[in-house]
């Protein structure tokens, strides 16, 4: 990331001088998404990154397509084995890895914007746990072919009630929030573990996998799922993006900017709900891409604003880089890509705690 | 938090009735404490005998009486002696985990903080993965000698990286914690799910159970537990004096961060004796303090010493609950107490003053 590190225009010693407004990328009066020279070429590094991470996705490997063949093959010239590999075997765990981090990247840059909590990300609130606890539900109720996806989505969703109705103020206030999710995190994870113990050791292994996230045999029909959530929350998002912002600067100025910060904030955490409910329906609760996602966005251009579309290209990037390592390091056994994106959060956390540490802002 | 408003001024109803109205507000202060400590004591009895008294094979009230007057049928005895040790661990477990928690909320003044924050059961898991794995321990309950250490290594670390008692950097300490136990929580994930027989000693534990467990347990952990109460109860009066904010404990002769680092050295000692031992229960370190502050106000030492009684108490009833609830089978204790907790804090959140 430090190829973009650069300084925002005008750096220091500009207080004297009048700024002229940032650009806008305006769409009649409703859109205004804020334009800098920085976040494009952050964004532009990031896309490469995630193209150069889905090419090696798709090549490397026992059963990896030749490099040269990749370009015909995906458009529609694919025979036997490639056809095969590019259709049922990776295609679909590409896509859904891209889909289902974007999906993760936007909602933490969503939650952590109208929230107004950088470390928060729908899983503080109990989503993820929720979701284990349905599959798990499912997993003991219906033995044997359930859709445990079904189940992750019921769970998220009724965990997502329950901390709706427990707050007593909606999804308004970020305190309560917090504390709702704590205990709502508590009972999803009571579940999991109580199911986890009473089944067979072979169901609560693959039961224990799938709660820490896992994109493994996935089919189109999944990708498609994920690709119609984030088709049907852009367009909100992007309205949205604006009040966000205004947000930003406290709830006294934005209202007195013509904004209501409490719908808002409220919008903000229903939508990355939904994002994040959806992309645990089909990559099951992945941890921290959400949170660290848009801390990275954040401090690779050290601007201000939700960096809602930043925040969804360094998603993707993520989750496809994890799901790489899942796929081919050499000596480990395959794990579901939720530890690798576990490990790498505590990492990134680590390296956040002790750089704030150093510089003593903390 | 409800705590918001109590831990600044909970206490305060009293105080000014001590001071306004002199001997006789006092008395009826020290009376109502005494009421409320036979009342704790009397709960506690009666969760003792109902945890020997209650499991898959019933025993009547009458039964047990008699074996504990020595007088029982050798099967009866049999049966309700082998419901010692876990009621054993519970008192262990209950009084340690409430005392940790009484004194993380009082030294992080955060009313949310609790032993968990501070990496401990990370640790312990990661102890008992990595015996599992890599030396040998043989399954089962051999794997729990292996929870102690890692508990405490991982206590140590995050008073280490999160810099605890220096100049009071209690969020460095919750990010600390959180880091540790995202980064173990990887590592013992990925060996569990490769290896059968770790998974097997991994889920069996952290699922948080008083039975199955014999005194050769009990008596492994009770030093360090023991060491993690008194240590809380001589630092009552000194956390009393750091409640009043660093200046003032100064000004009253204690050191703010030696207070600090050794309350919390006293909660993970305490707490990570009990995880070790029971594996990771929720919400008694931290439902149990705001219930006992609610019960006797602020003061440091009767917090503590109500923790320990109530702590105690609430874990072997809830173990009952389990045991009763799905006879023969049983429900673990800690799926009972978050089934328990966290449905009363979500009636507690709606008692929060909205922030905004």
């Amino acid at each position: 990331m430090s190829t973009v590190e650069v300084e925002p225009e005008g750096g220091a010693g500009t207080s004297v001088r009048v700024r002229r407004p940032r650009g806008y990328l305006r769409i009649g009066n409703l859109v205004a998404l804020p334009v800098r020279g920085v976040t494009v070429l952050a964004a532009i590094v990031v896309l490469v990154l995630t193209v150069a991470a889905a090419v090696a996705t798709l090549t490397l490997g026992r059963l990896g397509i030749a490099p040269g063949d990749l370009l015909p093959a995906i458009l529609g010239g694919a025979e036997g084995k490639e056809k095969f590999v590019l259709n049922r075997l990776r295609g679909p765990r590409l896509v859904v890895c891209l889909g289902a981090g974007a999906a993760f990247g936007l909602s933490g840059a969503l939650f952590q914007t109208a929230t107004r909590n950088p470390l928060a990300s729908p899983d503080v609130i109990g989503l993820a746990s929720g979701a284990g606890a349905g599959a798990a539900i499912f997993a003991l109720a219906m033995p044997g072919g359930a859709p445990v996806w079904l189940g992750a989505l019921l769970g998220a969703t009724g965990a997502m009630g329950v901390v709706h109705l427990a707050t007593g103020t909606g999804f308004r206030d970020p305190g309560r929030l917090v504390v709702a999710g704590i205990g709502v995190a508590a009972i999803g994870t009571a579940i999991t573990q109580y199911v986890v113990y009473v089944v067979e050791r072979d169901k609560a292994s693959a039961l224990s996998a799938y709660v820490n996230g896992s994109v493994a045999a996935r089919s189109w029909a999944d990708a498609a799922t994920i690709g119609l959530v984030l088709l049907v929350v852009a367009v909100p998002a992007v309205v949205l993006s604006r009040h966000l912002d205004l947000g930003e600067m406290g709830d006294e100025v934005a209202r007195s900017l013509g904004g209501n910060p409490g719908r808002a904030r409220t919008c903000g955490v229903v939508l990355a709900i939904v994002l994040s409910a959806g992309a645990v329906t089909v990559a099951g609760p992945v941890a921290f891409i959400a949170l660290t996602a848009p801390q990275i966005a954040r401090r690779s251009t050290r601007g201000s604003g939700p960096h809602l579309v930043l925040s969804t290209l360094v998603g993707m990037l993520l989750l496809t880089v994890a799901d790489l390592a899942a796929q081919q390091l050499p000596y480990v056994e395959p794990l579901p890509v939720g530890i690798y994106t576990l490990a790498f959060g505590g990492a990134y956390l680590g390296f956040l705690l002790t750089r704030e540490w150093r510089s003593g802002r903390l | 938090m409800k705590a918001d408003s109590e831990v600044p001024d909970g206490d305060s109803g009293i105080d000014t009735a001590t001071a306004d109205a002199g001997p006789v507000a006092a008395t009826g202060v020290v009376l109502r404490t005494t009421v409320l400590l036979i009342g704790c004591l009397v709960l506690l009895l009666v969760a003792l005998f109902a945890s020997v008294m209650f499991g898959s094979r019933t025993t009547s009230f009458g039964d047990v009486v008699d074996v504990l007057t020595g007088h029982g049928d050798p099967y009866l005895t049999t049966v309700v002696e082998s419901r010692y040790p876990r009621t054993a661990l519970g008192v262990l477990a209950g009084a340690s985990l409430a005392v940790a928690g009484t004194l993380m909320q009082g030294v992080t003044r955060n009313p949310l903080a609790d032993p968990g924050l501070l990496g401990i059961n990370a640790g312990a898991a990661a102890g008992i993965v990595t015996g599992t794995a890599f030396a040998g321990a043989t399954g089962g309950w051999a794997a729990l000698w292996w929870a102690l250490p890692g508990a405490l290594l991982a206590g140590g670390f995050v008073h280490i990286l999160g810099g605890g008692g220096a100049g009071g950097g209690t969020v460095r300490l919750v990010l600390a914690g959180a880091v540790l136990s995202a980064v173990l929580g990887a590592y013992i994930q990925a060996v569990a799910l490769s290896k059968p027989k770790v998974f097997d000693s991994y889920r069996y534990w952290v699922v948080g159970a008083l039975g199955g467990r014999g005194w050769d347990v009990f008596w492994s952990v009770s030093p360090l537990a023991g060491l993690g109460l008194a240590a809380a109860l001589l630092l009552g009066p000194g956390l009393n004096a750091l409640a009043l904010g660093d200046e003032s404990a100064t000004a009253l002769g204690t050191n703010p961060a030696v207070l600090r680092a050794s309350g919390l050295a006293a909660a993970t000692v305490a707490s990570a004796a009990a995880t070790a031992a029971v594996g990771p229960i929720a919400f008694v370190g931290l439902g149990v303090p705001h219930i006992v502050r609610a019960m006797v106000g602020t003061d440091f030492r009767r917090q503590i010493a109500f923790s320990a009684l109530l702590g105690p108490a609430l874990l072997l009833l809830a173990d009952v609950v389990g045991r009763v609830l799905l006879r023969p089978q049983e429900l673990m204790v800690g799926v009972v107490t978050a089934f328990v907790g966290a449905p009363a804090l979500l009636i507690a959140v709606r008692r929060m003053r909205v922030a905004t």
